[in-house]
């Protein structure tokens, strides 16, 4: 049966041609469409990240829905031990985030103030990357801040200027001091670089009487895919009903659930364009079989079963996937791989998106075997769903009256 | 070996244009018969034939080989029969294009399982039988009618059937492929114990065969032995 289906493979030309050319083409294009897609996202999801979240972070309960001095993670130091067994974790570092007015002689600004361990945020996060003036912090900068430059425009602050801040210590005492500002910082997010400024940790927690305690611990891990994994290890290690560990899906819950409807959105439609393919590459089988209908009557006559005909069409198809995706997966994967590692940059708004700082401009392809199994497994169901309707169509036809079809 | 018991088929029962094709037929046909079913067009020769190939299934009426009652099949072993049991000769020869002659006669052979050295084996011999054994390599549209029609034999053949069940064999040769082909069938059924069963109204046939059956309107109006 395989001989005869290859036979009629060579034998109906047009029918083959067509049918290997749109497999291939569909191949090639759902394989480039599906890793951009993820490509895509992983990208945004990348550099969200490495802005300023974290791919887990470890609150005490209640913070991020109340806020307040009461739900300070209280021993930053005993959670930390534990996290530095852990393998999966490439850094971590606590943040102690307060909110506080800060004002110079003519302007006023209610602000975010974060005491950050400058050298762990290096590795950690982007915000070293998002300087556009100034140095950034060390470990002895002292009352230098660095501040989101949308909120030194706003407070008309320059490099070196003073600003005083006025806020609440940890244990609810009244905190003064005045900061210098040392750098400003541009991340691309116009609420983030409107509010947010930084100072060196060991200098904020006198300040703040905040030695040891932190608003939360963020974390960094060697891959973001292990992230649930890890989790689950770090509430398991730290073991302490008071804190709540929580993976980056909860924590940028809306830009996962962007992603997510972005996701269905294009599956969608790709789905309408592999509709189209499926029912052309149906349309052409059909009109081939229909074609055959007299010699399949033949071959039902003479003995070959239902079953026969359908592992006939089964073969045939077979071939033409396996012919088309041959030739398509290796060129597609290597297009994939090739811009994986050269992600493409989109010219035209190149300008726009180095404007916006840290936010890359370049979009890579995301080059994954499993991704292109599953994504050959649905060529091959479409091409093999292709053969019903033909399949049914030969059957609807006696074998005597099929060999008098015309 | 075949027996027809009351057998009757209609076309579009029940319709104002109902055609009884064929009429309370019963019929015995002995094995390696050499048999001729003959009429005017649409008296039902092809009907019958088909009926017996179990290629259509009759309305009312029982059909055995041997004792088995193929009126009572399911459509898969009904497929099973003709596969085991019978070759097929069509008007229109009705080779496989894809397959050369070698294959298109060791098709049903293939089908039925049997081993590549008997295939061999059989095809040459058959092959020989009927003067095609320089042709096996060609496709059947190298080929003349009438040497596409002694594959079709050949393929029907082939396997060793117990019957042959040929449709207007002739129809499309000229007198003299005719007469080769009915001495080659002639030949085989000698040689093989084959039965065959032609519908035709080849006056050279008709002159060849041991049995002449006419049929006028689905109904046997005449039954005899030469």
């Amino acid at each position: 049966m395989f001989k005869l289906a290859l036979k009629n493979t060579l034998f109906y030309k047009g029918r083959s041609i067509t049918t290997a050319v749109l497999t291939f083409a569909s191949t090639i294009l759902f394989i480039l469409y599906i890793s951009l897609l993820n490509g895509s996202h992983k990208s945004m999801l990348e550099n969200s990240l490495k802005i300023y979240t974290g791919a887990i972070e470890i609150y005490h309960k209640g913070y991020r829905d109340i806020g307040g001095n009461e739900y300070l993670i209280q021993d930053v130091k005993a959670i930390t031990d534990k996290l530095a067994k852990i393998d999966a974790i490439e850094a971590y570092s606590s943040r102690y985030e307060t909110y506080g007015l800060l004002s110079n002689k003519e302007h006023s600004a209610a602000a975010m103030v974060a005491g950050i361990e400058p050298k762990r945020e290096k590795i950690l996060s982007s915000l070293e990357s998002a300087l556009r003036e100034g140095s950034f912090l060390d470990e002895n900068s002292a009352n230098c801040l660095y501040m989101g430059i949308e909120l030194a425009k706003k407070l008309k602050l320059g490099i070196g200027d003073e600003v005083a801040f006025i806020g609440s210590a940890s244990d609810g005492s009244f905190a003064a001091d005045i900061f210098r500002v040392c750098a400003t910082f541009k991340t691309g997010s116009f609420e983030f670089d409107s509010s947010a400024s930084f100072i060196t940790r060991s200098y904020f927690d006198e300040l703040m009487y905040a030695k040891n305690r932190a608003s939360y611990i963020t974390i960094k891990l060697k891959n973001i895919e292990d992230a649930e994994e890890v989790n689950s290890q770090i509430i398991t290690m730290i073991d302490d009903e008071s804190l709540e560990s929580l993976t980056w899906k909860i924590l940028m819950k809306n830009m996962v659930e962007s992603m997510e409807i972005d996701a269905v959105f294009g599956y969608i439609s790709l789905s309408l364009f592999m509709v189209v393919i499926f029912f052309v590459i149906m349309i052409y089988g059909f009109i081939n079989v229909s074609s055959r209908i007299k010699g399949f009557g033949i071959l039902r006559c003479i003995g070959l079963s239902k079953r026969d005909v359908f592992l006939l069409l089964f073969y045939e198809i077979l071939i033409l996937t396996i012919l088309a995706t041959a030739l398509a997966a290796p060129i597609a994967a290597y297009i994939c791989y090739y811009y994986s590692i050269n992600p493409i940059v989109i010219e035209g708004i190149a300008d726009m998106y180095k404007d916006y700082g840290i936010i890359s401009n370049e979009i890579p392809f995301d080059f994954n075997l499993v991704t292109f199994g599953w994504n050959l497994g649905v060529i091959y169901l479409l091409n093999f769903l292709s053969i019903l309707y033909p399949y049914m169509y030969i059957n609807s036809f006696g074998p005597f009256e099929a060999t008098r079809h015309v | 070996m075949i027996k027809l018991q009351n057998v009757n088929k209609y076309f579009y029962r029940g319709e104002p244009r109902e055609v009884h094709a064929l009429r309370d037929i019963n019929l015995i046909i002995e094995a390696a018969e050499f048999t001729l079913f003959r009429g005017p067009s649409g008296c039902g020769k092809t009907t019958l034939l088909n009926v017996i190939g179990a290629l259509e299934s009759c309305d009312s009426g029982e059909i055995f080989l041997k004792e088995r009652e193929i009126t009572a099949l399911s459509e898969e072993e009904r497929t099973k029969l003709r596969l085991h049991e019978m070759g097929f000769v069509f008007q229109a020869y009705n080779l496989i294009p894809v397959l050369n002659v070698e294959e298109n006669i060791g098709f049903v052979m293939r089908l039925r399982s049997f081993s590549e050295e008997e295939i061999k084996q059989r095809v040459l011999e058959v092959a020989t039988l009927l003067k095609i054994d320089d042709k096996l390599k060609s496709l059947p549209n190298a080929l003349s009618g009438g040497q596409q029609q002694r594959v079709a034999v050949a393929r029907a053949v082939a396997a060793k059937p117990k019957i042959i069940l040929a449709d207007e064999p002739t129809a499309n040769l000229d007198s003299k492929n005719s007469e080769i082909l009915i001495g080659m069938m002639r030949e085989l059924n000698e040689r093989e114990g084959i039965s065959i069963l032609f519908a035709s109204h080849d006056e050279l046939i008709m002159r060849s065969v041991t049995r002449v059956l006419t049929l006028i309107d689905g109904a046997v109006a005449d039954d005899y032995k030469q």
